[in-house]
Order: structure tokens, then sequence, then C-alpha cells
């Protein structure tokens, strides 16, 4: 598990990071190179050591084959004893014993002469003939008067096996017959040579190694810097600080990349303000247009008022005037008002007024208010809610005024059939749902039934007079709340509006307590647990 | 006696047809076109109301009311197009009594109207006490010992209702309704403003009320603990 961690953190730091991955490639392809380097070193190193040793060896041998046959050359023993003693004399003279640097002498009789070994054999000490390879035994033999060498491993005392040259040459003894001479040198000296020539090329290598990494991270770190620098101040320009800039300084490609990038933030910044300024007009001209009309329709609601007031006393065709002016008045007044709504949304005026109430409350007091409208469309508004209170943290008037606007759609469409309104809760999160079961929608009709001014069909005759900028209203209020205004419809089966609000602002909430579309009547249970 | 309500807006249209309404309703009417010169034409009429429009050429409303406060507590409604929190706090803050937003029904300008001019709660007696002010009830009139505090009608009214039953607390939708006549739900704001502004006159210091404290989440009430 914590191995794991470790290397997804590994990779992690791997992906999100260029200066990791630079330093790491540096680094692995250093190591290769290095890798490389070091092995041809140590060994021309180690090769060169060995050569010179084994010229070294050879001469000394050689000199020593010279001496050795002087003297036997030179002696005038007649005797056994007096050869025996002649042989023995010639190991120690050509022996030397060191620490790293011995040398040990074998003086062997060649096998198969004729005549029988009455002399011992001289070895010394140190040696175990057995070290002595058959082959090169038999070189020697087939050898006349020449040096024959051969590498060997000289097991030590301690178990290790040092590295060492047999040279054997065959030697003619007076009386005695043909022998063979081994000399065995140990190479323990050129192996401790070659060891620390190649721990140092080790650890230098090793320091060298660190030291590129080190280097490539800061270069690395140092050509970064500038496009970090220009991540960040792109990241802040996205985030609406229009006027960050990256500083220009010198010609190189990082400068050039500083001006390029300031100049389309320029450019930018000033495309954004004239899009803004001229969004910003538009607003405004909305929010102008609905204020100055204000005033006149002031004025024409009061005079309006005055002349329904007395209309009894006009001839028919004016008090029918004076009725229809009446009611229009007042749609022109909710459609003003609804625009005003609109552009105060879009010039992102509008706070929410949070208070905790009881969502039973809200919907009791909109359906209420629609109870009239309902009765005289001859459909019946069923509510499912939970027995408890809901609280909520709502902007109380916007939501009532949803819910109303929801259910006047619902009579509207609905076809006197009866309208059901449901409650349901979660720990985080309330929902209601306004289901009527009339003339439905279609799949694209449900794609804009949040459009502004869209209406469902044009050539059916209205009767409520809704402004065409309630659903759109609804849904903003929905949003400036952070909840959902999802809806369900079919032809001829009905349509269902189902709202989601989160029960505390900032409340995350993935379901709602209610379905979409809504379970069958009968089948229906009491949402949320 | 005929109330006189004085009508202060440059529409002309506007203006005629206030006046139309309230004519037939028996207030007696006069009029101002402009916001230069309100407050001449307020001193020459003494009215017993106004109604001032909030968008005024020369001066505009806020500061008309902001200078009829400073010489009279006579009731102001302001009349706005704008809905908008913050015109209708200024003008509140400005002194206006309540305000009523364009375009109205004649029946919501009446009733504010008359909410206005509605003569104070009845109370037993006739001065209430209340920490160190004296109420005195028919002469509308507010003491710190010898000092006479100068209130509107309107201030006064919220004062008394909340001094009568000092261990009473007072929602806002309740003050509304005693105080403003508003019988449905109204804007809260009216309430809040009015309460700092009477704080401001009668408090040590408004900031660390004695007389007039804030119950958190319900409301006010007359008094401390």
């Amino acid at each position: 598990m914590t191995i794991r961690a470790a290397i997804d953190w590994a990779l992690g730091l791997f992906r999100r990071f260029l200066q990791v991955r630079a330093v790491f490639t540096t680094v692995v392809l250093s190591g290769i190179a290095l890798l490389v380097v070091g092995g041809f070193l140590s060994y021309s190193i180690g090769n060169g050591l060995y050569q010179t040793r084994v010229s070294q060896i050879l001469a000394e041998s050689e000199r020593g084959v010279v001496e050795v046959q002087n003297t036997f050359a030179a002696s005038t023993v007649t005797d056994d004893i007096a050869l025996q003693s002649l042989l023995n004399s010639v190991v120690p003279s050509l022996e030397s014993q060191g620490s790293s640097d011995s040398r040990n002498v074998a003086l062997l009789r060649t096998p198969g002469q004729v005549g029988s070994q009455i002399l011992q054999s001289p070895i010394s000490a140190d040696l175990d003939t057995a070290v002595i390879p058959i082959d090169l035994k038999s070189q020697v033999r087939n050898a006349t008067g020449k040096l024959t060498y051969q590498s060997i491993g000289l097991p030590q005392a301690n178990g290790s096996i040092h590295p060492a040259v047999v040279v054997g040459s065959p030697i003619e003894i007076p009386l005695a017959g043909k022998y063979e001479r081994y000399l065995v040198f140990d190479l323990n000296g050129e192996q401790q040579t070659l060891d620390f020539v190649q721990s140092v090329l080790f650890w230098g290598m090793l320091i060298l190694l660190f030291m590129i990494g080190a280097v490539s991270y800061f270069v690395t770190n140092w050509l970064v810097k500038p496009v970090q620098v220009a991540a960040e101040v792109s990241e802040e320009i996205a985030e609406g600080a229009l006027d960050r800039r990256l500083t220009e300084r010198g010609e190189d490609v990082i400068a050039i990349l500083a001006r390029s990038f300031n100049r389309m933030a320029d450019s930018l910044q000033k495309q954004i303000t004239k899009l803004a300024s001229v969004s910003k007009m538009q607003q405004r001209f909305v929010s102008d247009v609905s204020h100055e009309l204000r005033t006149p329709l002031t004025t024409i609601k009061l005079a309006g008022d005055v002349i329904f007031a007395s209309r009894e006393k006009l001839e028919p065709a004016a008090k029918r005037s004076a009725e229809l002016m009446h009611d229009q008045i007042e749609r022109f007044e909710v459609l003003l008002n609804d625009l005003l709504e609109i552009s105060r949304y879009d010039a992102g005026a509008v706070a929410a007024d949070l208070e905790i109430q009881d969502m039973n409350g809200i919907v009791g007091s909109a359906i209420a208010g629609l109870e009239p409208l309902a009765q005289s469309r001859g459909s019946v508004i069923e509510i499912k809610i939970p027995s408890g209170p809901v609280d909520v943290e709502v902007d109380g008037r916007r939501i009532e005024r949803l819910i109303r606007n929801l259910l006047a759609n619902a009579i509207e469409h609905g076809e006197s059939r009866p309208i059901s309104v449901a409650v349901g809760l979660s720990d985080s999160a309330v929902a209601v749902s306004v289901t009527d079961a009339g003339v439905g929608m279609s799949r694209a009709e449900v794609d804009r039934v949040f459009d502004r001014f869209w209406r469902a069909d044009p050539a059916r005759k209205r009767t409520t007079g809704g402004t065409g900028l309630g659903l759109a209203i609804s849904l903003e209020d929905t949003q400036l709340h952070g909840g959902w205004l999802q809806v369900w419809a079919k032809p001829n089966e009905g349509a269902s509006f189902r709202l989601t609000l989160p029960r505390r602002q900032g409340m995350i909430f993935t379901q709602s307590p209610l379905p979409l579309p809504p379970k069958q009547p009968k089948r229906k249970e009491v949402a949320g647990e | 006696m005929a109330h006189k309500i004085l009508v202060v807006d440059d529409d002309n249209a506007l203006r005629e047809m206030v006046g139309i309404v309230l004519e037939s309703e028996g207030f007696e009417v006069c009029f101002h076109d402009a916001g230069s010169g309100a407050l001449d034409a307020f001193k020459a009429q003494e009215p017993d109301l106004v109604l001032l429009d909030v968008m005024l050429p020369g001066k505009d409303g806020i500061e008309v009311c902001s200078e009829i406060r400073a010489s009279a507590g006579t009731p102001i409604i302001m009349l706005t197009a704008k809905t908008e929190s913050e015109d209708v706090v200024r003008g509140l803050e400005a002194g206006a009594d309540d305000y009523v937003v364009k375009p109205f029904d004649p029946t919501v300008l009446l009733a504010r109207i008359r909410a206005r001019l509605r003569p104070l709660s009845k109370a037993d007696g006739e001065t209430v006490q209340i920490g160190p002010l004296t109420l005195d009830i028919v002469g509308h009139e507010v003491r710190r010992g010898a000092e006479k505090l100068l209130l509107t009608p309107l201030e006064f009214n919220l004062l008394l209702t909340l001094a009568v039953k000092p261990k009473q607390v007072f929602t806002r939708e309740m003050l509304l309704e005693t105080v403003w006549g508003y019988h449905y739900k109204a804007d809260t704001r009216l309430v809040n403003v009015h309460v700092q502004r009477l704080r401001s006159k009668i408090e040590d210091d408004p900031d660390n009320p004695k007389i007039v404290t804030t119950v958190r989440g319900i409301g006010y009430k007359a008094g401390q603990g």
C-alpha cells in the first residue's frame, strides 16, 4: 500500500512537473554515459596493470631460469644428498614473501622419465601444487627452453581468491633429469590498486551524476520559471484580473513570449471590455425603459381605475372598454415587473434574502393564492407533504412566486384534471414537484420551456395571461439558491416540474428527494427518510 | 377639516391624476413640480403629508426629504420607480416614513396616506415612562428630564407602541401592522431603518442601545433584559 502510494506520488510528480521529467531524463542518460565511460576506464586500467605486471613477471622468470640453470651447471655435486640440498636451496632463492606480492616456487620432476624418482621435489611452504593447471603443465613439457604462463585464481586461507600468474619452464638438472620449474606470482597488489581505482571512479562518477542532476534542475528551473509565471498570469486573467501582464525583459525567446502574451492579453481585454460595455448598455437600456414606463403607467393605471370605478355610469361599449383596459393594465404591469426582474438578473444585481422557513408553509400559501383560479378551471389540487415542518433556507418571496408560477402553468395546461403538488426532504435537500395530467409537451418543447417569451403553442388560446417570462425567472430564482429546476413531460400525458433546493445554502446534494418523472399516484411513497 | 397633501412630482399628467384621485377622496391637494423650491412650497403650504417623487429635476427627492425633515416631522411618503434596495433605503434613511412603488393602485396609495394621517394609538393615562424618557401622549412630546426631543409622529408612534408594553417583544411584522398599518407582508427594512433613526435621537450611544433593544432573530422591545 505505502509503496504503491509512493509510486503514485512519484508518477504524479513526474506527470505534473516538467523539471522532474527533465532532471530524471538527464540523470538517466548521463548515468548511462558515465557507466560506459567508467566501464571502459576500469577495463583499460585493469588491463594495463595486468600487462605491465606480466611482462615484469616474465622478465623476472627469465632471469630466474638462467640463474638456476647456471647454478646447476656450475655445481660439482655428485651424490644425491648434495643434489637434494642444492635443489632445496633453489626454492628460497626464487621465493619472495609479501602480504600482497608473494612469489612461490615449485620444482617438479617431469613425469615419464627413465630412472626412479629419488629426490624430493622442493616446493614453497605456502604453495599447493594443485593450483597449477594441468594444461599448463603439458604446455611446459612441450615447450623447450621457453616460458609459458597462465593466469589463475589463488585460494587464500580466509576463503578469498587472489588473482595470480603461473609461469612455468622446463629445467634440465644434471644427474636428476628433467624438471619443471613453476613460479606462482600473486597479483593481489595489482588487484588492490585496481579496486581502489574502480572505487574512486565509482564515487567520482556518482558525485558527477548528482552534480549533473542538480545543474539540470537549476537550468530547467531557470527556463521553466518564466513559463510558470506566464501560466499563473494566464490563470489570473482567466479569473477576471484582465489587467495582469508579464514583465518584458531582454531579447530572448522568453521576452518574445512575454511580449506576445501581453499583446494577446491587451486585445482580449479590449474585446472583453467592449463586449461588457455593450452588454451593460443593453441591460441598462432594458432597465431604463422599464423604469421610464413606470411613471406613465402609473397615470394610466390611476386613470383606468377612476374610469373603472365609475363604469356603471357608462354606456355598454364604454363600460366594456373600461373593464378590458383595467385587466390589460394589470397584465402590462406584471409584464413590466417580470421584465425588470429579468434585467436585474442579467445585471447580476439580485441578492437572495435568505431565511430559514417552512417549505410546507410556502407551498401552502402559494396554493391558497391560486385556489380560486384552479376552482374556476375545475382543477383539483392534491397535496402530498411530510407531516412535520420542512425547514429550508430560502428567499421565501422568490420561492413562493416560483411555486405559484409552476401552479399557474399546471392549471393552464392541466385540462381541468387533478394537479398534484408534493414536498419531499432529505438531509441535504428539499424538493417540490408540481405535476399535471394535461396536454404535456414534446421533447423539443421541453428543451425550450425555460426560454424567454417562448410559448408552447402560440395558436392556443391564452386565458391566464402569463408573461412568457415566468419560467425564465423561475430558473434564475432556482440558480440563485443553488438548486435545480427540472422538467419531465410527455404529449397528452402531462408535465411535471421538480424544484430541488439545498436545505442550507452551500449544502451539496446529488439526488432529489422526489422522483422525476413522478411515480403513478397509487405507488407514490412518502418521500424522504 | 380636510387633510392637506403636497404632491411633488415633475410629471404633469401623473401629478394631475394623483390630484384627481386624492380630491375625490376628500383631501385638499397642492402641487409642486421640481426638487428645487420644494422646501419653499412645503413651508408656504404647510401640508399634513407630502407625496414625494424620488427622481426630480434640480434636486432629487432624497435631498428634498432631508431638507423637510430638518425642519418638520410631517409624514413623507416617497413615490419611487426604482425598487432597488439602495434607493428605498436611502429614501428611508433621509427620513421618509414610507414608500410606494410605481405603478401603484389608488387603493394602496390611499391606504398608505390614511395610515400616516391616522391618530396615534391610544394608551391609558397621559404619560408613559420608558427608561429616562417621558412620553406625553396628548402633547406628542418626548422629554429626557427637561430636554425636549424632536421626534417625527412616526418615530413617536413607534416608541410609544414599544413603551406601553415594555415587557413584550414586537416582531417587525407586528410593528409594520401597528405603526405603518400594513395588514400583509411588507418590507421589514422600513422597521430596521426607522428603529435606527429613532435610536440616533433617543439613545446616549446608538450603537449600544438601552431604550429600544434588539431581540436577536425576533424583533425589538423597550428596555433591557
